[in-house]
């Protein structure tokens, strides 16, 4: 199996920005991740190593590196609650709770309908607007459990 | 070269090299478990820490293995600060480690083990549950990974990307909860991987066929040469009570093999421990092979050497130099002809160290005049010759134990061999030392000697080579043959 | 608190400031023409930067002048220099850059390119953490745009000044906001720190003379250029020119993002701007500078927010994140949440730190839940001090023992007392919810 185009194609761009090709692989393992099911595969990684001329167990060395990096699958959604301290000052607990609660995921997994994984995450620079959520990408903040459940309960 | 002070010393040290490495070349000590001299230094165990002073500045404990030497630094590898530092960092390393020294392979060799003792540091205060790993995890038919040992030096990553370059291993994950892997637990390929077993500062990683074999204190090693192929790296050859060659390691040599060897020369014991040995002499006898003692071999090849001039005599490449230059001269006093087996090249040559020439001493016996033949050549002169010494270690294999066994019985076939020798040609075997039970000299592919060692006693009734050639000159004097 | 001057968030807080119109009607890239169109030598540039005062506004406040005159002469080193903008902003409490590459991504992109002309760089990688998708997106957008108007790219306003600016994306990893780690990352690699010397301006990215600046930092370049740097120097307090951006999160009740000039007292920004301790309780302790630094106890809000007056109870600028704990707070808590994130962040090159961190970690989350054992403060002191000062390769095992230190001075007797009822007084319920793997 190898990459598809599309990708390949955007990379063929993406190193040109580097004066090293390697250089793009961490950017290119976040839009592996996104455009190929939303975690990192090993045939991904064997496939960027191919693409990178580097070995396959160097592309793992890197990407297990990097907390944003799934090695396993998720959910069809992820919901990454901070728990560092100004969201835990906060009450990011009580979030965590809530979020597992409405999605039927245990924490650090998924739900058993595989649609949602909750996991909890470091500082995500949102302090000011503790607590706070990161839903598939984007930011939820200044959040109280009725406001979790509402905004993943609008999920579809 | 800089001018520094080690220790109150003044010694020459080169500013291209890190500190640690002026150090070790003066003889002074300093810890080490991620700096290895082969690799390249990454300075993340902090175990090396010294006191270095420059200029006005007060004493700094910084780590050996990334600090360069500069004119005039003043270095104490032995300061209270320096130990203190080290200390700190022993504590740390140990935080993890199983402690499992009773059942490890690599106690009495293990740098952690060895540092912490030095050290004194015989308490821990962790009160805290150690990480459980995987005690045994496969890495291929070489190596076997306890994780729970590892350290986290990543020598054994660095070898894989920086020797054979082909990366094949990985520090996966981060922090705490990093541990050394394979892209999806795949094994291990090439002929390097044991390598990684002996740059393992700790019991992490371990050879297979190691495995529970000895106590490393129970091992006599010596330093010698691997004669798998003719790079010849130096090796050591370490030997359980005087009985089975147990490992041979890679001994550093900067002109041949750097701190490597590669695994076929590693494990390969085969020859060195191989049972069913020829001891003593054999003559034939009617029609049987008869047991005799040496004396009476010796007379018998000296015998038909008188007899009949123009014998050919047919070398093993595995013979010394000195051994080489004794059947040279043998021949010469009998008008005989000499050349030595040379099998073409195999499939094992790289561009790291295997040359593909399983002649481990072409270079020496080559110099010394005696030239080298194809096994098939070599054969027809045999056949045709009246009478043919041939000797060696693994003598009649390289010439293909087939063929010699069906030489034909007009030439009469006198061999010095470790095994004895199947062939209807044969008149007389005499048993002789292999490689680790003799000493003598090889000459590898670029022309550098390396010295082979008896590292353990050849059987009862087994001698070396060079011994049988001596004692035939001495039963058979120069004016005897010149007289002719 | 007295009236100040305020620049930096003032475009910020204008509709629309984050595409290139609005911007430049609101006077951006202004600098850029002065530097490029007036004439200005890089050299000029960097003595502007000195004279101006500031200083940077990553955590080490280090003179940004100082800092960029510290590459190589170009005269005699020829090799392609390359200037990286560090947006891994991570640090727990800290959360300023976030909002000037949101709401003023052209400010970034000038004062890159401002910053790169005074270091004669030709390309400038903007690393953003991965999670930041508003901002990095917001700030490629205005590259994007910049490029489209000459702004980035070949012969830059008609000058000879050639740049190209370049975004890369971390990816959830703390260290990566360390200098080194970050050209680490940004070369492809695993994020792990390299031994300093070599210092980025000698060896940095592709083994290039590299200068690394905070976001924060060079945004202050094209103030500084265009009102001079005597304008900005008579700002602040004697070692601490300029307004800052400050963050203030945790238990107050209004937090957030505020710009101040150097000088104002903690306690003026905790009252005036954060509306004081929420719930009317009192002020119990504080990270004033985010994570990494010395905790301080409520009293201590008198203190001035400068470098020197930080220094002198103990503590640093830093990012000048001010975490704010109420008189409920447990301190075991607190520290078994900094303990837990040092320890998941460690790189685990170095054994100190690797092992350090996950040590500090298990015990502080022991004394939280009441397993803590009699020898723990003990033993903590001494695991800190063996992790620190300068001991490894980076600096994070110094700042995983920093706020220990300061938590088993400062709060010596609520540690212990937590260890002897065996329970923590001051716990919060914990809320339940099911858990797989480690915690």
């Amino acid at each position: 199996m190898a990459l598809p185009k599309k990708l390949t194609d955007e990379f063929d761009e993406l190193v040109k920005n580097y004066p090293e090709r390697r250089a793009a692989l961490i950017v290119a393992l976040h839009r592996c991740q996104e455009e190929l099911g939303g975690w990192i595969s090993p045939q991904t990684m064997e496939d960027l190593g191919a693409y990178f001329g580097l070995e396959p167990v160097e592309i793992f060395g890197v990407a297990s590196f990097y907390p944003m990096f799934n090695l396993r699958p998720v959910g069809k959604h992820v919901v990454s609650v901070c728990h560092n301290i100004s969201c835990d000052l906060r009450g990011a607990q009580d979030i965590i709770a809530k979020a597992c609660e409405v999605t039927g995921a245990p924490l650090g997994g998924t739900s058993k309908d595989g649609r949602w994984t909750v996991r909890h995450v470091e500082c995500q620079g949102a302090c000011a607007n503790a607590p706070m959520i990161d839903l598939d990408g984007v930011y939820h903040e200044d959040l109280t459990p009725e406001k979790v459940a509402k905004i993943l309960g609008a999920v579809r | 070269m800089v001018k520094i002070t080690v220790n109150g010393r003044v010694v020459d040290a080169d500013p291209t090299k890190p500190l640690i490495r002026a150090c070790h070349d003066n003889d002074v000590d300093v810890p080490m478990y991620c700096y290895h001299p082969g690799l390249s230094p990454v300075g993340s165990c902090r175990i090396c820490q010294v006191e270095v002073k420059q200029g006005d500045t007060p004493g700094r404990v910084m780590v050996a293995c990334r600090t360069q030497p500069v004119e005039g630094m003043i270095v104490d590898t032995e300061s209270p600060k320096a130990h203190a530092t080290r200390r700190e960092c022993l504590e740390f390393l140990l935080k993890n480690h199983p402690l499992d020294c009773p059942i490890c392979d690599k106690a009495g060799e293990c740098d952690l083990q060895d540092y912490t003792y030095d050290e004194g540091q015989a308490e821990g205060r962790s009160n805290e549950p150690r990480r459980p790993m995987e005690k045994r995890k496969s890495l291929g038919e070489v190596i076997v990974l306890d994780e729970e040992r590892c350290i986290l030096c990543s020598r054994c990553v660095r070898f894989f990307e920086e020797v054979p370059k082909k990366a094949q291993l990985t520090v996966s994950d981060l922090g705490s909860r990093s541990t050394i892997s394979t892209f999806m637990d795949r094994p291990l390929s090439g002929n390097y991987q044991g390598n990684i077993a002996d740059l393992c500062p700790v019991g992490a990683l371990t050879l297979k066929k190691f495995r529970f074999q000895a106590r490393v204190w129970n091992l006599v090693k010596m330093a010698s040469t691997c004669v798998e192929c003719s790079r010849g790296c130096s090796i050591q050859v370490e030997v359980l009570r005087g009985s089975d060659v147990k490992r041979f390691r890679p001994r550093a040599n900067e002109k041949v093999n750097g701190h490597w060897m590669c695994d076929v020369g590693r494990f390969a014991f085969g020859h060195a421990n191989a049972e069913g040995r020829l001891e003593g002499a054999r003559i034939l006898e009617g029609v049987t092979m008869l047991q005799f003692p040496i004396e009476d071999g010796l007379c018998a090849v000296r015998d038909a050497l008188m007899a009949t001039k123009g014998a050919l005599f047919v070398l093993s490449p595995f013979c010394t130099n000195e051994e080489g230059q004794a059947l040279l001269d043998l021949a010469k006093r009998h008008q005989g002809e000499i050349a030595f087996v040379a099998p073409g090249p195999n499939a094992l040559k790289d561009d790291l160290l295997h040359t593909g020439d399983p002649c481990p001493n072409r270079r020496g016996l080559t110099e010394l005049g005696i030239a080298g033949q194809a096994p098939g050549d070599l054969l027809k002169r045999i056949a045709s010759a009246k009478i043919a010494i041939v000797a060696g270690e693994r003598v009649v294999e390289l010439l293909g134990t087939a063929a010699v066994k069906g030489l034909p019985g007009t030439v009469a076939l006198y061999a010095f061999e470790c095994h004895p020798v199947e062939s209807r040609a044969l008149r007389c075997e005499i048993g002789i030392a292999n490689h680790v039970e003799r000493a003598g000299t090889v000459v590898n592919v670029d022309g550098i000697r390396g010295p082979l060692a008896a590292v353990k006693p050849a059987p009862r009734g087994v001698r070396a080579l060079g011994r049988h050639l001596e004692d035939l000159a001495r039963l058979s004097p120069r004016k005897e043959t010149a007289s002719r | 608190m007295k009236a100040y001057e305020t620049y930096l968030l003032d475009r910020a807080k204008v509709e629309g400031n984050h595409q290139l119109a609005t911007y430049r009607k609101l006077g951006g890239y202004k600098g850029l023409e002065k530097v490029l169109k007036g004439g200005l030598t890089p050299a000029q540039v960097v003595d502007e930067m000195k004279k101006s005062g500031l200083r940077g506004r990553g955590g080490a406040g280090f003179s940004t002048g100082m800092k960029w005159s510290f590459m190589p002469d170009i005269a005699k080193d020829p090799r392609t220099r390359y200037l990286a903008i560090n947006a891994d902003e991570s640090e727990p409490g800290t959360c300023k850059d976030r909002v000037l590459m949101e709401k003023d991504p052209h400010g970034l992109v000038e004062g890159s390119l401002i910053a790169a002309y005074a270091i004669r760089a030709s390309a400038v990688y903007i690393y953003v953490r991965g999670e930041y998708r508003l901002p990095h997106d917001r700030v490629l957008a205005a590259v994007q745009e910049a490029r489209a108007a000459n702004l980035v790219g070949k012969n830059i306003l008609g000058s000879d000044f050639s740049c190209e600016v370049y975004l890369h994306k971390g990816a959830g990893a703390y260290i990566c906001g360390e200098e080194t780690g970050l050209m680490e990352s940004l070369e492809g690699k695993r994020g792990h720190p390299r031994q300093k010397p070599p210092f980025p301006a000698q060896s940095g990215l592709w083994n290039s003379p590299t200068t690394v600046n905070n976001v924060e930092t060079v945004f202050n370049a094209p103030f500084i250029i265009e009102r001079g740097s005597a304008w900005h120097a008579a700002i602040g307090t004697q070692n601490s020119k300029g307004n800052f951006l400050v963050g203030i999160s945790g238990h107050v009740n209004r937090p957030g993002v505020y710009e101040l000039p150097f000088g104002v007292t903690a306690q003026e920004i905790l009252e005036e701007k954060a509306g004081g301790v929420w719930k009317g309780r009192k002020l119990k302790a504080w990270f004033p500078v985010g994570s990494s630094c010395s905790l301080l106890k409520g009293s201590d809000i008198d203190v001035v927010l400068d470098h020197d007056s930080l220094r002198a109870r103990g503590s640093s600028l830093g990012t000048a994140a001010m975490v704010m704990m109420d008189d409920h707070t447990s301190m075991a808590r607190v520290m078994e949440v900094i303990a837990r994130f040092y320890e998941h962040e460690s790189c685990g090159q170095c054994s100190q730190c690797r092992e350090g961190t996950q040590w500090l970690s298990q015990i502080f989350h022991r004394i939280a839940h009441g397993h803590g054992q009699e020898d723990d403060v003990a033993t903590l002191e001494a695991l800190a001090k063996g992790m620190a000062p300068g001991k490894t390769i980076c600096a994070l095992s110094d700042a995983a023992a920093i706020p220990t230190l300061s938590a088993v001075k400062l709060f010596k007797d609520e540690l212990i007392e937590c260890i002897r009822q065996k329970r923590d007084p001051l716990a919060q319920p914990a809320p339940k919810y099911a858990t797989v793997g480690a915690h």
